[in-house]
């Protein structure tokens, strides 16, 4: 048994504004969520920079369940609980074991695993809090969202590093494609900017540094001058539908969930491959049934990373073709940086956004192109008034992970 | 501020309950508080108090009355034990 999906909900809480209305006008308007952060994330190597969330506040969630959240499971909760108000979803009518919970985080409960080490190690102290484990692990934002509803079908976590949110958006689509769903509350979600964190990407050598004049221009993709990526928080979440259940309850349908291709890198822990990406789109346009010339819009994984650029752009022409050149193709993390396990999630939502608004945001502080990135990034400002029909998001991982979801206009 | 009191200010403070709710007669259970919490409860508690307790909360406290007559018991002990700092906060 196969079924289309329809996205029904959406639900941001994100760098550049904790709602849809507010994600898509400062993505018009190329602002940056991108900032210097405050101590302790500052240490002596330098200033550290990260795309903060303004904590926004809930009054769904009781302040007595607060101590037992860590800031992942917060985010998490308030984007889903917004993308099941958006849905105009009643589980109350619905059979709760049709119903299920998918997240992608790759870090999980960072604060609170932070925090543990910082009691047990700097304050040389055992009494790490009661509440670490539950805090810390890493399905515990499924657990919140799928108790908050009491839905009682699968509740799922994924953790593929930067692919997290878009395979458990993939994965939560396809239960529902199989029939084993009617409806799925699938996102992501991360917290990363706790300084033990932001200290071990930084060994990596991945991060961006600080812009001198401007750090909100920090993050570069595609640009000669890109340094690497920006750390950001963040949540995403879409509710999910068979497309007989939406419209029998007579919810309202953002668009098709309509492709969804997943492979994985077998060359390096790290280092991207052409041939992976370019197999991952391929295999989303094959589940969504069309032809590489009916794709109008591509956002990017586009890091800002040295290689993930050039291997993007190699393996869109891949598989694009010479029409690879007429493919608006932008990377939104130049605003909302890099939220890692929520990266896929959000900019899966921000095609949706795209699809029902006809415009496309821009890729900011593109001033210096790189020869080796040579498509057309929408650089500089958003694109308005273009007939937009399908669009394909991009994530690929560490570890080798690559997703790609397409989404349809209905 | 008496034992009760400091406790019910934790409750407040920390685990943002309501204060009519905090009655010396109140059930942990109907507030709310489960096992972890009277752990983290008794954290707080040691703090506030310049008290250290080593031994298992026992399972028989059921309301916010006896957990202030656990904690006087062992702050009484503490200092007819001699030589531990408890107690010297109370007043603060």
């Amino acid at each position: 048994m196969t079924t289309r999906v329809a996205v029904t909900g959406l639900g941001v809480v994100a760098p550049l504004g904790n709602s849809i209305d507010e994600l898509f006008a400062s993505l018009q308007a190329g602002k940056s969520g991108v900032r210097v952060l405050p101590a302790p994330c500052n240490g002596p190597q330098g200033s550290s920079i990260g795309a903060t969330v303004e904590t926004p506040t809930c009054p769904r969630i009781p302040e007595t369940r607060l101590r037992m959240l860590d800031r992942v499971s917060y985010l998490a909760l308030v984007a889903a609980i917004q993308a099941v108000e958006d849905s105009g979803i009643d589980f109350n009518q619905e059979n709760r074991e049709r119903c299920g919970v998918s997240v992608g985080t790759g870090m999980g409960g960072a604060e609170t695993t932070d925090e543990g080490y910082h009691i047990l190690y700097a304050e040389r102290s055992d009494r790490i809090k009661p509440f670490t484990v539950i805090a810390a692990m890493t399905n515990a934002a499924a657990a919140w969202i799928g108790l908050e509803y009491a839905l009682a079908g699968p509740n799922l976590t994924y953790s593929t590093a930067c692919s997290s949110s878009a395979v458990s958006v993939g994965e939560a689509a396809e239960k529902i494609r199989t029939g084993r769903a009617d409806v799925m509350i699938a996102g992501g979600a991360e917290a990363p900017l706790t300084p033990g964190v932001l200290r071990a990407w930084n060994a990596m050598r991945t991060l961006a540094s600080a812009d001198k004049v401007d750090p909100s221009t920090s993050c570069r993709p595609f640009s000669l001058t890109r340094s690497g990526l920006v750390l950001g928080e963040g949540a995403a979440f879409l509710v999910l539908e068979s497309w007989e259940h939406a419209i029998q309850r007579g919810g309202k349908i953002h668009a098709a969930l309509s492709g969804y291709g997943l492979t994985t890198d077998v060359a390096h822990i790290t280092r991207p491959t052409v041939i992976g990406q370019a197999s991952a789109m391929r295999a989303a346009l094959k589940a969504a049934g069309c032809s590489p010339t009916a794709i109008d819009y591509i956002n990017a994984h586009g890091t800002a990373t040295l290689q993930n650029d050039a291997v993007e752009t190699s393996a869109i022409k891949e598989v694009f073709g010479p029409r690879a050149y007429q493919i608006p193709v932008s990377s939104t993390k130049s605003m909302h940086g890099h939220l890692l396990g929520a990266a896929g999630a959000l900019e899966l939502v921000i095609c949706v956004g795209c699809l029902e608004r006809g415009w496309i945001p821009p890729t900011m502080h593109l001033d210096q192109p790189d020869p080796a990135c040579d498509l057309d990034y929408v650089a500089g400002a958003a694109r308005g008034d273009i007939p937009l029909r399908i669009a394909l998001s991009n994530s690929f991982a560490f570890g080798g992970t690559n997703a790609v979801l397409a989404v349809e206009k209905v | 501020m008496n034992t009760l009191e400091a406790i019910q200010s934790i409750l407040i403070e920390e685990f943002k309950l309501s204060p009519d709710r905090l009655r010396a007669e109140a059930m942990l259970a109907d507030l709310g508080i489960d096992s972890l919490d009277l752990v983290d409860l008794i954290f707080k508690i040691e703090d506030r108090f310049g008290l250290k307790i080593t031994d298992e909360v026992p399972r028989s406290l059921a309301t916010l009355g006896d957990v202030a007559a656990y904690i006087d018991e062992l702050l009484e002990n503490q200092s007819t034990g001699g030589g531990t700092k408890a107690g010297t906060d109370r007043s603060s």
